[in-house]
């Protein structure tokens, strides 16, 4: 069909998220956009979803870490940080989620907030409670695998 | 603004992972919630030296009964900067609201927990700020979060009448559940409450951290009298 003109095409807003899970989890695209629709509608109703008309663009996600573009209705973003906080576990894993900023193109979005994965994961053998552990460390950042799960800490419980 | 956490070894995320996912998220601080059994270990000035979060000392009272509670603010009201009481049944809230040396009244609307224009009114009178813990509204679904809700709601129309005391929580135990305090005020937002009511839930935490620890200096002797600078060691 053809394209409407510029003055009747919706306006869109970029929302960039950061996407965190225990070093042993899987986050997928799929997974994840079902979840924030899921979330959206359970928050805001159908009518709501809609409006807001969530999508994701880009999607990456390795090693625990993963960052992805949200695309949403301009005038319609707080719903949809209200949806994005509600996600709390994709594929039985638990995520941590954040809006690292928002824009009103792409490639803005991209060049300000993402792109910040940082070095490589490594795996370390650390003392976490008087016991020697194995440790994802990112960053600063250590998941130290206990017995059948993970505990987050930095360098500093290390020191 | 600060969040309040349930660390390692109550929660999955030490004090420093905790306080290093809140910087990043925009927080100013955190006030440490842990239980009386499951304290953490942590170096407050070493973690605000490295990541610039503030980290306040508290600690959450999980008691059976007001009896057991009240033998747990008199022992640790003096150790922390915030003490916290874990609410749930109408007598330990109606405890909690009643004693001025509670900080906070946590999660009033959990289990049995009810709250009324009396206990209302008595939290404004000692003090004590009422917890709305947005925990349910994030991770839960359906029918639970439905009543969750409806109890927030019930909470938040009681505590705006008498102009009680609250502060807000997403109550998280690890830092995968902390949320930034703008997605915070965005789901407050859409259950009925305003964004300017939000922000100030998330900055009353300080604004008791700072009381508390004003009280805790040495300078500090009783509300309203302070030792003064004009003395001098002879």
């Amino acid at each position: 069909m053809k394209h409407l003109p510029k003055h009747l095409r919706p306006k869109w807003r970029y929302l960039a998220v950061g996407i965190e899970t225990w070093p042993d989890g899987e986050v997928e695209r799929g997974p994840f956009q079902r979840e924030l629709w899921y979330a959206a509608q359970n928050l805001v109703g159908d009518a709501g979803s809609a409006d807001a008309d969530l999508t994701l663009l880009d999607f990456e996600f390795e090693d625990g870490y993963g960052e992805t573009i949200v695309r949403v209705r301009h005038g319609h973003t707080d719903e949809a940080r209200a949806a994005i906080a509600c996600i709390d576990e994709v594929d039985g894993h638990p995520v941590g989620v954040v809006v690292r900023g928002m824009s009103g193109t792409i490639r803005a979005c991209e060049e300000k907030y993402l792109g910040r994965r940082g070095e490589f994961s490594a795996q370390r053998t650390v003392a976490f409670e008087n016991q020697e552990r194995t440790a994802v460390v990112r960053n600063g950042t250590y998941d130290v695998r206990t017995d059948g799960s993970f505990s987050g800490a930095t360098e500093l419980d290390f020191e | 603004m600060y969040e309040a956490v349930h660390a390692h070894p109550d929660g999955d995320s030490t004090v420093a992972r905790l306080a290093r996912t809140a910087g990043e998220y925009g927080y100013d601080g955190v006030v440490v919630r842990n239980r009386s059994d499951a304290r953490p270990d942590y170096d407050a000035d070493r973690i605000d030296d490295e990541y610039g979060v503030d980290v306040v000392d508290g600690l959450e009272i999980r008691a059976d009964g007001p009896e057991q509670a009240s033998g747990y603010v008199g022992n640790y009201r003096r150790d922390v900067t915030v003490l916290l009481l874990e609410g749930g049944t109408p007598e330990l809230n109606r405890f909690a609201v009643e004693q001025p040396r509670v900080d906070v009244l946590a999660r009033p609307m959990a289990g049995d927990g009810d709250f009324n224009h009396v206990l209302a009114k008595a939290a404004r009178e000692n003090g004590v700020r009422v917890e709305f813990d947005f925990s349910p509204v994030l991770g839960l679904t359906g029918g639970p979060r439905v009543q969750a809700l409806s109890d927030m709601r019930k909470l938040r129309e009681v505590v705006d009448q008498y102009d009680a005391p609250y502060v807000v929580s997403a109550n998280p135990y690890s830092h995968l559940q902390l949320r930034a305090p703008r997605e915070l005020i965005a789901v407050g937002e859409l259950v009925g409450f305003s964004r300017e009511w939000m922000a100030d839930g998330l900055r009353e935490w300080l604004r008791l951290a700072e009381r508390n620890r004003e009280r805790q200096s040495e300078s500090f002797i009783e509300p309203g009298v302070k030792r003064g600078t004009y003395e001098k060691e002879p």
